[in-house]
């Protein structure tokens, strides 16, 4: 059986041989199979005529050159780059309440709080979860909020994915440290699956921070495809922040979704830095009345790379609230599609939504397209989307040199400034640090006074930031429609 | 030896619509010269060919500051050399702290014009001075102090969201602060108050003296009660026209701009 695993490609057999291995209960190799049928059936998606040609790309990758299952060394040591990345991470050991890492294609350490476990939340790896509790993960992993059949590529998550956690956090409880994950591909020519799966009872509380990451060098790709699958009951908040920080021969897929309760939200941050080519779809299913949910999103493109992002707002209930906000810079040759929907379903009456993207062209051979969508099936709805792609305007920029600053110092300053109304969104301190540094650190002008920049800027902030510093409108381009009953 | 900004028969366009059509022009350090003229007479034009507006093509003519012909050179080098320009509809940058944009701005100026060499794209410049944050928020408190602007500006996004009047006084304000040796304010007085234009004033006239050299464009007499010229000349369609003492001003004030109306000129005074 190992050894149909240790073989590369996707198979109906390597399905069978992995779940075997993991010894799994019937239910969830028949789920494995399900989902195998449903990939062999079904085409990738190859997007719209006319687009980017990015997904028309990701079904070329050759995901049967992977290996499918890739699991960890004996005695789960960890390599020095890893240790490294660790230490480094988004929330530091003294600042978070529990912790899952993930090498490749299992999860290596999952630590958390006596405090938090004394009571009663639940921190696993999805194996055990599976065992242990069956009846919560049978009935949430890949039904509702990314149903196995969502698309071709979580068809082929489902059957083969291997790490994974399972986050449960009972009625009342309040998680105010952050949880942190890491996800680390320390190989070339592997396919590593990650799942998430975050279940908050009634009036629960939590903030989680998955980081994707890789160490391997050479041209030899891996593919990353990771899902994340949040429910919220009642009055639960979830507070759910990722940073895809890549390497180049990465490729990856992600697939977030939230199910909504009453008077539940969920706060999506969303940054993209690193990987070749990603494919990302996040959205709320905001089904309970009076669910709010939110979508902060950065990115920046360099090189070659591609991005897809996918974003939909879902309103079902009544008195739903959504904003979406996602700024991203481009530039060489990099290609970036921005498809942004807002969704009001037939009786979704007071529903608020918004929407707005702002892309920055960086270089002549860098491309953006941004389509904001709206659906409105009820008639008492404020809704407005929009999005827009531009240069760095010659103006400012011959304003800030006319003061002294040379033009890539200008060119920096005006970029970073338009990243700013989203940072300031970001509550982790740490990735809005880490996103600004990465920005600097990506245009060309900044020098050795960069560090000096962001930390006056951290200074600035501490001592408070006027309002109108985070304001960014630009209502004169953004469509706005706004239905009223009679 | 005091600076001089010494224009020469300066032609320049726009999108191959000839502006500027022969201006001849000395500002020393230690003067006001006052710039006046109807609309559409190439004012504005003038100020921003002078500091590097890429956006005007120079067609023929020279300028000259401290004996070097700097039509060639980046704006950021002629500020960095000593000149200055408080913008007519100054540019909000939103996201970007004033107090950050103009340590840096700050930083830059006192570093003054690198050798020409390295500004080549991609060659790193030699480490830049800077200014510890609490160092410059004294020094900006004290200008906001003479300029009265609320201590809240520091931390606001550059122009943006402010009122007229306060994006004029925040050009002044970057004005005392970088310490220009010629500095041309282009329009400041228009979309002020009487109250604002006497700040305005009041700190202008603080800052004359011998190290600085004013050109002050305007429309309309009134700020020159305040801040009175040594000099005054009048463009039109492109060329001064006339020069003169503070006296010439009042004269316009009371003739308008139609006497001086070169033969053969199309354009309109009222437009």
């Amino acid at each position: 059986m190992t050894e149909t695993l240790a073989t590369t490609g996707f198979s109906r057999e390597a399905v069978i041989a992995l779940s075997r291995r993991k010894g799994e209960p019937e239910w969830m190799l028949q789920k494995r199979l399900e989902a195998w049928e449903i990939y062999e059936q079904t085409p990738a998606p190859l997007g719209r005529r006319g687009d980017l040609g990015t997904l028309q790309r990701l079904a070329r990758f050759h995901f049967q050159e992977l290996h499918p299952y890739l699991p960890a060394d004996g005695d789960g040591a960890l390599p020095p780059s890893i240790e490294e990345g660790l230490r480094d991470a988004l929330v530091g050991a003294a600042e978070r309440s529990g912790l899952v890492l993930q090498r490749n294609s299992s999860v290596v350490r999952v630590e958390l709080s006596e405090e938090l476990k004394s009571r009663g939340v639940i921190l696993t790896d999805l194996d055990t979860a599976v065992r242990e509790h069956g009846d919560l993960v049978q009935r949430y992993f890949m039904t509702q909020a990314v149903p196995l059949a969502t698309d071709k590529y979580t068809a082929l998550h489902a059957a083969f994915w291997s790490g994974g956690v399972f986050l449960y956090i009972p009625s009342g409880v309040e998680i105010e440290a952050p949880i942190l994950a890491q996800i680390w591909l320390d190989s070339p020519s592997a396919a590593a699956f990650a799942h998430t799966l975050i279940i908050a009872d009634e009036l629960s509380s939590a903030r989680y921070v998955e980081e994707y990451a890789s160490t391997f060098e050479g041209e030899q790709p891996s593919l990353l495809s990771a899902v994340v699958e949040v429910f919220t009951r009642n009055g639960a908040r979830i507070e759910f922040t990722s940073l895809q920080d890549l390497g180049r021969n990465v490729w990856s897929v992600m697939h977030k979704n939230s199910i909504h309760e009453a008077d539940s939200s969920v706060s999506w941050v969303m940054a993209d830095l690193g990987s070749r080519l990603t494919f990302s779809n996040i959205g709320s299913n905001l089904i309970g009345n009076g669910s709010a949910a939110e979508l902060v999103g950065v990115f920046f493109s360099d090189q070659d790379q591609r991005f897809v992002i996918k974003s939909l707002s879902n309103h079902v209930g009544l008195s739903t609230n959504a904003e979406t906000l996602v700024h991203g810079a481009l530039t060489d040759e990099s290609r970036v599609e921005f498809d942004g929907m807002i969704r009001v379903q037939p009786g979704a009456q007071q529903t608020a939504s918004f929407l707005s993207e702002h892309n920055l062209l960086l270089s002549k051979h860098c491309r953006a397209e941004a389509i904001p969508g709206l659906e409105i099936g009820a008639n008492e709805v404020s809704a407005s989307h929009g999005a827009t792609t531009g240069q760095v305007d010659e103006e400012q920029l011959f304003y800030l040199m006319a003061r002294g600053l040379p033009k890539d110092e200008a060119e920096r300053i005006i970029v970073q400034g338009f990243f700013e109304p989203v940072l300031q969104r970001i509550t982790l301190d740490s990735l809005r640090t880490r996103l600004r540094r990465n920005i600097v650190r990506r245009m060309r002008g900044g020098h050795e006074s960069e560090a000096d920049w962001i930390e006056a800027q951290e200074r600035w902030e501490i001592e408070g930031v006027d309002e109108s510093a985070v304001s960014f409108d630009r209502p004169s381009e953004e469509e706005e429609i706004r239905l009223l009953p009679e | 030896m005091a600076s001089e900004l010494v224009i020469k028969n300066l032609h320049a366009s726009i999108e191959g619509k000839p502006i500027l059509r022969g201006v001849d022009l000395v500002v020393r350090q230690g003067e006001v010269h006052a710039l006046m003229g109807p609309n559409g007479s190439g004012k504005s034009t003038l100020a921003n060919v002078i500091m590097g507006n890429p956006k005007y093509e120079v067609t023929d003519g020279e300028i000259w500051f401290k004996g070097e012909n700097i039509l060639e050179y980046s704006p950021d080098r002629r500020a960095r050399m000593g000149l200055f320009l408080a913008f007519q509809y100054p540019m909000a940058i939103p996201g970007v702290s004033v107090a950050n944009f103009l340590r840096r701005a700050l930083e830059a100026v006192r570093e003054g014009p690198r050798p020409v060499g390295e500004e080549t794209p991609g060659g790193r410049p030699a480490p830049r001075k800077t200014i510890p944050p609490s160092e410059f928020r004294n020094l900006l408190r004290e200008k906001m102090k003479l300029l009265k602007v609320d201590n809240s500006f520091i931390n606001r996004s550059i122009n943006d969201g402010f009122s007229g009047g306060e994006k004029k006084r925040a050009e002044i304000l970057q004005m005392a602060l970088l310490e220009p040796e010629i500095a041309m304010m282009d329009e400041t007085d228009s979309g002020l108050d009487i109250d604002a234009l006497k700040i305005v004033s009041d700190s202008v006239n603080a800052l004359r003296g011998p190290k600085l050299g004013l050109l002050v464009i305007t429309h309309y007499q009134r700020i020159l009660n305040y801040i009175v010229p040594d000099f005054v000349h009048v463009m039109f369609d492109g060329r001064v026209v006339r020069s003169g003492g503070k006296e010439l001003a009042l004269e316009l004030e009371e003739k308008g701009y139609e006497w001086l109306r070169p033969e053969g000129s199309e354009v309109g005074v009222n437009d």
